[in-house]
């Protein structure tokens, strides 16, 4: 076992670092309070690369190891999780298209992706069908020269500020979770109806739409092979899951060092908050539980690079992490006393924002259920 | 034009600084370090002069332990052509800095040679200087602009109450200020091709140049902590102690 970072990942940790103390944070406060979509620190990201952070060479990314993205992905959610979000979201939908589509596919698409140009959206849930993709009633239903799409998503990160979205959609509705194919769907597509963005708890500045779809597509938008679309999407997940893991690091080291910070410049009874054996118990168990969750997330993302079936370790990651975002983050309110309920401090935004990360790719209850079945098949 | 830049090792800028429990120096144990910031402007000046077609390569130099060669990769990704390692573990006075560079420019006969004015840990501001010294080169201290014409270099320097504009003839040494430029992020596909980019590795011996120290580092102390304050009651009393306890007032 070695636990030591080596020279890239140090390399793209740090690269990630610079551009996000310096921008990423400075717009994320604004973006909580406005609800404004986090355009401007996406483009920053994208103008740099990070946009293809998920993707091989040949196809306009970096081929940089999971490691290496998992920090970088810490380092953008410790700035503003909103943005990690959105850019994680766009890796669903890149994923989607690395895991599923034709060589032709990815050869039109993800150098585009990868440079920044083409934001991507990942539309698998809908109102019924959540937590049991399976289920879902979104369906393609072949014409003469092409396909027709109908049904409702929602919960779709990116939504209408995307270039295109994966459609996950029933091709053949007798055959369960086997009858579900992708597609790649243009953003100005006619009969795309989007919402607007829902009013969300937390990562406020990466908005989330409901999309209907009555449209009409290309025979070529048939993302792979027809069928496979359920298989891609696990697949896809399994990697998100690492990202959300890494986000829910992120978020948590931010309210640690945050909590670190104030609790030894604010002086209660003659001596700092941290001298006062409660707190400091608090913010120990708040350093040990942020320690166990970036140990099960970059033992994920190396389980990743392996080549393996890692559905166990990134189910793991992400619950281990996203539970510890939760704890770590309500902590650090706690630390913060009524200080860290008001918006003049970050604390309360990084509360909230963590919420989310016990649910999306997957609930915790759904992690335990693959770790479950894992462990005793 | 060839262009030499110089960059040094430094402790972050946003990391608190520690110093050791024996003041024998700052505890650098699991502290992050980076490129000094004044050398990022040298070395982004350096890529700049070279997009705009006046430069025709940008060398970057470090001497240090191994570790130095994490900075001389850093500046392959924002842009400089190839690297030189100067490998010792020997802790590294101005002077003797200034004697290496010597030895590089002879072999690498550059035009210009940038380094930042000072590096955020000794804030020694000493080196450039020293090297156009020894090298016999026109100097250009604290630029905060650079025009380069034919044969020669304008410098602007920013002096106590207003700017100087010098003319250099070349080969010339400058060491860059703050406001010359404001570095650019490395791109991610920068840093990987960075790790295909030349890093060559010589020594001090190689050189020909004895770094040996010659000064004598007697202690570390951080800054005095800073003290509570007091309540007075009254003006009157105030004015006493800023009289006679602060003495900041006669």
């Amino acid at each position: 076992m070695n636990f030591t970072f080596n020279e890239d990942d140090i390399a793209f940790q740090d690269a990630a670092h610079r551009v996000c103390a310096e921008v990423l944070k400075t717009n994320a406060a604004r973006y909580d309070e406005t609800r404004e979509f986090c355009r401007e620190s996406l483009d920053a990201l994208g103008e740099l690369g990070f946009w293809g952070m998920n993707l091989p060479e040949q196809y306009g990314g970096v081929d940089i190891s999971s490691i290496a993205m998992s920090l970088a992905v810490e380092e953008i959610a410790y700035h503003c999780a909103a943005t990690c979000s959105s850019l994680t979201a766009h890796f669903l939908a890149t994923d989607s298209v690395l895991i599923g589509a034709t060589e032709d596919q990815k050869q039109t698409l993800l150098p585009q992706c990868a440079s920044g140009e083409k934001l991507g959206a990942f539309a698998l849930t809908e109102p019924g069908a959540g937590s049991n993709p399976a289920e879902m009633r979104t369906r393609a239903v072949r014409t003469s020269d092409g396909w027709h799409l109908t049904g409702t998503k929602h919960y779709i990160t990116n939504g209408a500020f995307a270039d295109f979205l994966v459609v996950y959609a029933k091709t053949d509705p007798d055959q369960g979770h086997r009858g579900i194919s992708a597609f790649l769907v243009d953003r100005h597509t006619a009969g795309l109806e989007f919402s607007s963005p829902e009013k969300t708890l937390g990562l406020r500045g990466s908005h989330i739409y409901e999309i209907g779809f009555d449209c009409v597509l290309p025979l070529d938008a048939l993302m792979g092979e027809e069928g496979a679309g359920f298989a891609t999407a696990m697949e896809v997940l399994d990697r998100g899951r690492v990202e959300v893991a890494a986000m829910s690091v992120g978020i948590s080291r931010a309210a640690r060092d945050a909590s670190l910070a104030w609790s030894k410049e604010r002086i209660v009874g003659g001596k700092p908050l941290c001298r006062h054996q409660g707190i400091q118990w608090m913010l120990a168990e708040m350093h040990a539980q942020l320690e166990a969750a970036k140990l099960v997330t970059y033992k994920a993302a190396d389980a990743r690079d392996s080549g393996q079936r890692f559905s166990l370790e990134s189910a793991v990651a992400k619950l281990v992490a996203s539970e510890a975002a939760a704890k770590v983050t309500d902590a650090a309110v706690q630390v913060h006393g009524g200080y860290g309920y008001i918006s003049d401090l970050p604390i309360e935004r990084y509360y909230r924002d963590a919420r989310i990360t016990r649910i999306f790719e997957g609930t915790s209850e759904i992690q335990k259920i693959i770790i479950g079945r894992a462990i005793t098949a | 034009m060839k262009i030499l830049v110089a960059v040094k090792r430094v402790i972050d800028h946003n990391v608190k600084i520690r110093v050791k429990p024996d003041h024998s120096g700052v505890d650098l144990t699991n502290v992050k370090m980076a490129l000094n910031p004044f050398c990022e402007i040298a070395v982004e000046q350096a890529v700049r002069l070279k997009e705009a077609g006046l430069a025709s390569e940008v060398l970057v130099v470090s001497a240090g332990p191994k570790a130095v060669q994490e900075q001389l990769r850093t500046a392959l990704a924002l842009g400089a052509d190839r690297a030189l390692h100067i490998d010792t573990e020997v802790a590294l006075e101005s002077l003797a800095v200034a004697h290496l560079l010597k030895a590089v420019v002879e072999q690498e006969q550059p035009e210009l040679v940038l380094l930042g004015k000072q590096a955020i840990d000794s804030d020694n501001n000493q080196t450039g200087q020293m090297l156009a010294a020894l090298g016999g080169m026109p100097q250009g201290t604290f630029a905060s602009a650079l025009e380069v014409e034919q044969g020669q270099i304008k410098v602007t320097r920013e002096i106590d109450g207003g700017l100087e504009i010098l003319a250099l003839a070349l080969p010339a040494v400058i060491t860059t200020d703050l406001r010359l430029n404001e570095p650019r992020y490395a791109k991610l596909p920068d840093i990987m091709k960075a790790k295909k980019k030349p890093l060559a590795v010589t020594t001090p011996d190689a050189l020909g140049v004895d770094v040996s120290p010659r000064l004598r580092l007697k202690a570390v102390e951080p800054p005095p902590e800073r003290q509570g304050g007091i309540k007075v009651a009254s003006v009157a009393e105030l004015v006493d102690k800023l009289k006679n306890v602060a003495k900041v007032i006669a």
